[in-house]
């Protein structure tokens, strides 16, 4: 038998145990949900003091104070860094305050957001094929025509037609990424006595004649994780761009031509037979299958390999300290990935923003995403933030400040500009079942080895929804 | 600071209305003896304004018009009144006996504990359960039916289950390997049951050489039959298998050490890492560079290391005299069992010394590890892709979820033996049983539902494996397991059908194994 007394200060005890637990899980609870806030209050708090020092803005702007929030697949602290500064910079124009959130697999995360019905106001879709789901959905909202004047300012209808769905405009292109490009060593080539190839037959008599010289030709390699292959399908994209005509490139694209059909599985055979050529690649991982797209920039630094074909933003993985193109012994410079025909087709990606929400600020917010400033504000932030070189980031808005855009960067420019044929990433055209799906893992099957082209094609085709 | 105080106090409103509910609720059910009319009468007024709520809030079709007419507050209030009076009516014309109402109030009392958990439960698990199964039987955006051809899909697709390649099993060196431990098992028991006087006699040893046989004989089987279901069950008996083997294994040998603890304690650190970490980390052991970088993946540093040995560099002559060492070691062990008639001793340092000498061989033979010699003699590396190359890729995958449980398994499995009582094992001692008889035949047969519970513990863990595919591989390479695959159809195909019935085999697959688990809870063993 335990004593009264003692029992009662014993519960006293529990009671104050209990309240004590209670007390320390809504400070850890408070604490929690604190985070984010502190941050928005900070960034409008910013915002606020930048709106009240500039003179300049009308008294009373009806979009004062109201929000607006953006996802997207940008997340590094450069990228999504640079991104927050420009949206800052017309945040403290309007008074908006706007929010980013970058993630790296925002491509699968809006899915849920949308279907569990509380999207972002804008998403930043890095996949055309993507937007016209969701706007095929009904998620999407159709853009007013004072949005698409906006936009016609400053896209040309090559760009603006991939926000088009049906005949409906509902995105607004904002980033544009070049993916046609070599990426190589001048002076190296020079001492070498390698010239720049102007055809895809003279890439691969250069090839032979370095692996004749103990060179490896081309730095390849197709991991990304939950993305592995992506870099193969942009070889088969460009390649057919160059083998076949654009109208082949749209019917591939819109699920007429078949993978298995001779023009795409040819492309297959072409870029397989080149890189299975033995002496032909540098594989930093062991094999191309096993090595990180973004483990390729070190060895062509290092000379391991001569040749490196990828996009634009490429740059943003090429170590550290590196210069690009100024002439210099180590300057890493780009030359344009040849054609076959003589013809200068362009393949090219980017990102396009698309609204949930129909509210002026929204389209306000919008309209600036499609803007040149909003490219010049970025690009000067992250040239920044990179510390100088190359940004990584690229934009064909027309009427851009081209000062802001480093010698090779105009280049591309001026490359994606002047091209005759620009085709978008066929693999974001894609249904996602295809374009994020078969095509890389069958993709990665067939250069891994562990299927044939016959296969493969045959397994994306049935994989097609239909 | 503003939101931590809003945080703050919407956190000390819900803990004080759940605290509120809890107290009227409790006082409710107070008066369940004495004041039963009012009971029927309170509840009857909440259901109805429960019901009234939701009355009001029905919708129908895409522009969701109100079902019904009248306001949201007419409807539950008027609900509330109608089920109030029914209530108290039911509570004043048949009120229940004494004895009823008193083993109600019991019954109540108890539920206001439960029910909060149970309401959890529900929510969180029931609810999402019936409606995966639901949306299972659609199409991709959840709209048309379809019957069960989600299911059919994933049993007939060749990426799921591919049968085609069942005459490969035949020709495996593991078939035959598992052959021949079947046979070398029987051929022990059949000698041993005549000795005896009976027909067979399994013994532990003949029990252990068997499980191996079968373990190599699955291998054989899910090398040559492959698929996402497959690469699940793989996983399934292999890490199962291993990690229990290992894990008590590593507490037999740990036990009454001198620095268990601290052994015991390295073991079961791989435990704190998560799976997503323990990937990456694994990733970097299985890493592969070109041939003429040095090495930087551990496994394919030693791999090429072992075949810069050869007999032309002097590096051969010295592990050949370290394995021949221990194959003089091992041979003199088994004279020594032999001798002392203790076959256990004798069979298995012979078996021991079979890998050395083919060792031997292959170090002044054709050579050992991931080196060929250049046209000039100098030598390749010639690495292993631990990661893609299929099948055996899967089995390097598992090597991360095995390193992860073995220590698991451990801990529980070491308890399981000091558990043991000491008098069953000292009254072995006393009639003469060594040390190998105590552990086959007191210590094995105690702790076997201990093994029962870690083995299932366990495949309901590997059967979910996720993290590890795909982080490694994501699926590629012939690797893809069910939880992957349900998570790509899902969330990146966004087909919320075949996500779903991917689900809901995976929930079958489990729900048997956690039964018998919990049944053998209840059975209090």
């Amino acid at each position: 038998m335990t004593h009264p007394t003692h029992q009662r200060t014993r519960r006293g005890r529990r009671a104050t145990q209990l309240i004590g637990v209670l007390f320390a899980f809504t400070l850890i609870a408070a604490a929690c949900a604190s985070d984010d806030d502190d941050d928005a209050a900070a960034t409008t708090a910013a915002a606020a003091a930048t709106t009240a020092a500039a003179p300049a803005t009308t008294e009373a702007d009806p979009l004062e104070g109201t929000k607006v929030t953006v996802f997207g697949p940008e997340s590094s602290d450069e990228e999504a860094g640079a991104l927050r500064d420009a949206l800052d910079h017309f945040a403290a124009q309007t008074g908006i305050e706007i929010t980013y959130t970058g993630a790296r697999d925002a491509a699968d995360q809006i899915n849920a957001q949308a279907a569990g019905g509380n999207p972002p106001d804008i998403f930043i879709f890095p996949q055309p094929g993507k937007l016209a789901d969701f706007a095929r959905d009904g998620h999407l909202i159709a853009l007013p025509d004072d949005v698409i004047a906006s936009m016609n300012e400053h896209w040309t209808p090559a760009w603006t037609a991939f926000g088009d769905v049906d005949g409906t405009q509902y995105g607004i292109p904002n980033k544009s990424d070049l993916k046609s490009l070599v990426w190589y060593k001048p002076a190296l080539f020079e001492s070498k006595g390698y010239g720049v190839p102007g055809t895809w037959d003279e890439l691969k008599a250069l090839s032979a004649e370095m692996i004749a010289n103990g060179d490896t030709p081309f730095c390849i390699g197709i991991e990304s994780g939950p993305a592995t292959g992506w870099t193969f399908t942009d070889w088969v994209e460009d390649l057919m761009l160059r083998f076949h005509t654009p109208e082949d490139y749209d019917a591939w694209v819109a699920g007429d031509l078949a993978f298995s059909s001779d023009e795409v599985s040819g492309v297959f055979n072409e870029v397989l037979d080149l890189w299975n050529t033995p002496g032909m690649v540098f594989a930093a991982g062991g094999s191309i299958a096993a090595t990180p797209f973004g483990d390729n920039g070190q060895p062509l630094v290092d000379n391991d390999c001569m040749m490196h074909r990828q996009a634009s933003f490429y740059a943003a993985f090429i170590p550290e300290g590196t210069v690009f193109a100024d002439g210099s012994a180590d300057a890493v410079d780009t030359f344009y990935f040849p054609s076959v025909k003589g013809d200068k087709p362009v393949l090219g990606a980017g990102t396009l923003v698309g609204a949930f929400r129909d509210a002026p600020e929204v389209w306000e917010v919008m309209k600036f995403f499609g803007s040149s400033e909003y490219a010049e504000v970025r690009q000067r932030a992250q040239t920044e933030r990179k510390g100088g070189g190359l940004s990584g980031f690229l934009s064909a808005a027309t009427n851009q400040d081209p000062s802001v855009y480093q010698p090779l960067e105009q280049s591309f420019l001026s490359i994606l500009q002047n091209a005759d044929v620009v085709r978008f990433d066929g693999s974001d055209l894609m249904p996602a079942e295809v374009g994020a799906g078969t095509f890389w893992t069958e993709g990665t099957a067939v250069v891994n080895g562990d299927k044939n082209v016959a296969e493969a094609t045959q397994a994306i085709d049935e994989s097609w929804p239909r | 600071m503003t939101a931590l105080w809003g945080a703050f106090a919407g956190v000390v409103i819900a803990v004080g209305a759940s605290a509120a509910v809890f107290w009227v609720t409790h006082r409710l059910f107070g008066l369940v003896e004495r004041r039963w009319a009012v009971v029927t009468a309170t509840s009857g007024v909440l259901a109805g304004g429960a019901a009234g709520a939701v009355a009001s809030g029905l919708r129908s079709g895409a522009d969701s018009t109100p079902l019904l007419a009248g306001s949201q507050l007419v409807w539950i209030v008027g609900g509330a009144a109608v089920f109030g009076l029914a209530g108290a009516a039911v509570g004043l014309l048949r009120p229940p006996s004494a004895k009823r109402t008193s083993a109600m109030q019991s019954r109540l009392r108890a539920l206001t504990f439960v029910g909060p958990a149970m309401l959890f439960v529900a929510l969180g698990l029931i609810i999402p359960l019936l409606r995966t199964i639901y949306l299972s039987l659609f199409d991709k955006a959840g709209t048309g039916f379809r019957g069960l051809a989600n299911y059919g899909d994933i049993f007939t697709n060749a990426q799921s289950l591919d049968l085609s390649g069942w005459a490969g099993i035949f020709g495996s060196q593991l078939f035959w390997g598992s052959v021949i431990l079947f046979a070398f098992a029987l051929a022990i028991a059949l000698a041993r049951g005549r000795r005896r006087g009976v027909a067979a006699d399994f013994s532990a040893s003949t029990v252990g050489i068997g499980i191996g046989g079968g373990l190599l004989l699955s291998f054989a089987v899910f090398a040559n039959l492959r698929g996402t279901v497959m690469n699940n069950l793989w996983w399934v008996v292999a890490v199962t298998f291993l990690s229990t083997a290992l894990g008590l294994l590593a507490a037999v040998i740990a036990d009454r050490t001198k620095r268990e603890s601290f052994a015991k304690s390295l073991i079961f650190l791989p435990m704190a890492i998560s799976f997503v970490g323990a990937g990456i980390i694994w990733r970097f052991m299985y890493i592969a560079r070109p041939p003429q970088k040095s090495q930087t993946g551990l496994l394919n540093a030693i791999w090429v290391w072992f075949g810069t040995l050869r007999p032309s560099t002097g590096g051969a002559w010295i592990a050949v005299a370290v394995l021949a060492t221990a194959t003089a070691m091992l041979t003199a062990l088994c004279a020594f069992g032999v001798r002392r008639r203790q076959s256990a001793l004798a069979i298995g340092s012979a078996t021991a010394a079979i890998p050395l000498l083919w060792l031997i061989y292959r170090f002044i033979g054709p050579g050992v590890g991931g080196s060929i010699l250049g046209p000039n003699g100098e030598p390749i590396a010639g690495t292993i892709l631990f990661v893609q190359e299929s099948p055996f890729n899967n089995v390097w995958l598992m090597v991360v979820l095995i390193w992860i449980q073995t220590g698991f398994a451990m801990v529980i499995l070491s308890a399981a033996i000091k558990a043991v009582p000491s008098d069953l094992i000292e009254a072995a001692r006393v009639d003469g049983a060594d040390e190998r008889q105590v552990f086959f035949g007191v210590t094995l047969p105690t702790i076997v539902p201990t093994i029962t519970v870690v083995m299932t513990a366990m495949i309901v863990l590997v059967m979910k494996v996720f993290d590890i595919v795909r982080v490694m591989t994501n699926g590629n390479f012939g690797t893809q397991v069910i939880a992957n695959e349900m998570w790509q159809r899902s969330f990146t195909e966004f087909n919320l059908g075949l996500g779903s019935a991917l689900a809901v085999v995976l929930f079958l697959g489990v729900v048997p194994v956690m039964g018998l688990n919990i049944r053998r809870m209840q059975r209090g063993e």
